[in-house]
């Protein structure tokens, strides 16, 4: 299907059609009539749609600011389930890991033409990583404060408990033992579904992480995108941790790993603009009541590259098969071989007697 | 570049078409971005990715090719990367370059359970090293510089 026909044949991005249905499916999960105000399409992320809107349930004082996430057959990770990032948000709700409430959801693409979950819509803004040259970055007080709630959150989100929790109730066998080989075979997969052509340096990389898993600490919840640009942040104060379409169990690690990518710094030299390395790692280890183990976070920091290289990969293929004419999807290709090359520099030298 | 020269240009043309005219304010900004699209298009219809370009590929290919053959005499392992008949135009210097790099990614896995002495394998690897960081320098040095804080921002 061209570019031009699959965008003008999707029903997800028609906004009446999304409308008229939500409200009938609001009506049939509450027994009440609901009233949706105009839809705002937020232009983020490669993946799940969004849309934000005001809703007025009847009987009830007063309007509730609503987010709408549907998980269209053509994104990036397609197909979807909306039950993890639901069960996720769920088992967080009254942690201090600040999280929008999760209502609703369905995997059934009979309702709105795709998987979906309805949640609270949050108020803030959400710093980005990428900077221009003039960009003297976060005030000092400012990404301190930032810097200790994301700590906080993240620390929080590793040691919250999500056993015996709705949607928990098959956690896939993953182990402490297992948790990073289940990730490397996940993302081998990925590869292999994406790319255009071979990478010899990706087939070295796979084979240095099977030859280096590490055993994970705990088997936590693991956001799987944790970084600057996905949280939102008001007045000083991070209020929701976003985008948790990645959400998995595995090793806490892996997520320490993702944050701490030099793709992130802006250049500062900080891990996510906020906090120096050995900040960071102190404030979580106080916060999540284990150490981390050097040897893990180098490996879940090399994993971390091969993930964004083949995510790249992903945006190169989607733009190649015509799902979407978006400019940023090529752009993210030009991005794979400064990541091999920052793989390379991180992968032990050969050594020749 | 990872994407074809014809997908780049055919979604320049859809998203100028589609996101960007439909925002442009004056007659004659829109009749510029129009002149845009149809000299993609004739961009299109003659262009392609440079035979220079591919070929720098394909010569560290044959020189991983030269360096490993030595170290890989009178050992069963899978086969090294091939040299292209000359004249061939650039899509076919692109399917050899790729299937060169499939045996590349065959050797690499073999080399990591291979029964091999360990001053050899330390050399087919130093070599393996070699050509990756060349190819990666090359396709480095081809590169523009990144503008991700303007397509994140909308501006300069």
């Amino acid at each position: 299907m061209s570019a031009a026909a699959a965008q003008v044949a999707d029903p997800l991005s028609d906004e009446a059609y999304i409308h008229a249905r939500l409200a009938d499916y609001l009506q049939a999960q509450t027994s009440r009539r609901w009233t949706l105000g105009a839809f705002t399409r937020y232009a983020v992320g490669f993946s799940w749609i969004t849309y934000g809107f005001t809703a007025k349930e009847e009987g009830v004082e007063g309007e509730r600011g609503l987010i709408l996430r549907l998980g269209p057959p053509y994104g990036l990770f397609a197909p979807y389930s909306a039950l993890p990032q639901h069960a996720a948000l769920k088992a967080l709700e009254a942690t201090n890991v600040p999280v929008p409430c999760s209502y609703w959801w369905s995997d059934d693409a009979s309702i709105l033409g795709a998987p979906f979950f309805v949640s609270e819509r949050v108020a803030g803004s959400a710093p980005v990583p990428w900077v221009s040259g003039s960009n003297s970055g976060f005030e000092e007080g400012y990404r301190l404060g930032i810097g200790a709630q994301f700590v906080r959150a993240l620390a929080g989100l590793h040691t919250a408990e999500w056993r015996g929790k709705p949607g928990f109730e098959h956690d896939g066998g993953v182990t402490r033992e297992n948790a990073a080989l289940r990730q490397v075979e996940e993302w081998e997969r990925n590869f292999a579904r994406w790319t255009l052509k071979p990478y010899p340096m990706l087939t070295w990389a796979f084979r240095w992480l099977r030859q280096n898993l590490p055993v994970a600490p705990r088997v936590s919840l693991v956001h799987g995108d944790y970084r600057l640009g996905n949280f939102l942040e008001h007045d000083g104060r991070i209020t929701a941790i976003l985008d948790w379409e990645l959400v998995h169990l595995g090793d806490p690690h892996e997520d320490l790993g993702w944050a701490f990518l030099p793709q992130y710094t802006g250049g500062s030299g900080l891990i996510c603009r906020l906090l120096a390395k050995e900040d960071f790692i102190a404030r979580y280890e106080r916060e999540a009541g284990f150490n981390v183990d050097p040897a893990s976070l180098q490996f879940y920091l090399v994993f971390s590259l091969v993930k964004l290289a083949v995510t790249h990969m992903a945006a190169v293929r989607c733009y190649e098969d015509g799902r979407f004419n978006d400019m940023r999807m090529p752009a993210m290709g030009t991005q794979i071989a400064p990541v091999l090359r920052q793989i390379s520099k991180m992968l032990p030298a050969a050594e020749v007697s | 570049m990872n994407n074809s020269l014809k997908r780049m240009i055919e979604g320049m043309a859809a998203t100028l078409r589609n996101e960007v005219i439909p925002h442009i304010g004056t007659e004659f900004a829109r009749g510029q971005a129009f002149g845009v699209i149809y000299m993609l298009n004739s961009i299109g219809l003659r262009a392609a990715w440079s035979p220079a370009f591919v070929g720098e590929q394909i010569a560290a290919q044959i020189a991983l090719r030269d360096a490993l053959a030595p170290l890989l005499a009178g050992i069963d392992a899978p086969a090294l990367p091939r040299e292209g008949s000359p004249g061939l135009d650039v899509q076919a210097l692109e399917s050899l370059r790729d299937d060169n790099e499939g045996r590349i990614c065959a050797l690499v896995e073999w080399h990591g359970s291979a029964n091999l002495d360990a001053q050899r394998a330390a050399a087919i690897e130093l070599q393996f090293r070699t050509y990756m960081d060349r190819q990666l320098k090359h396709e480095l040095q081809t590169s523009a510089k990144p503008m991700f804080a303007e397509m994140s921002s909308g501006s300069e």
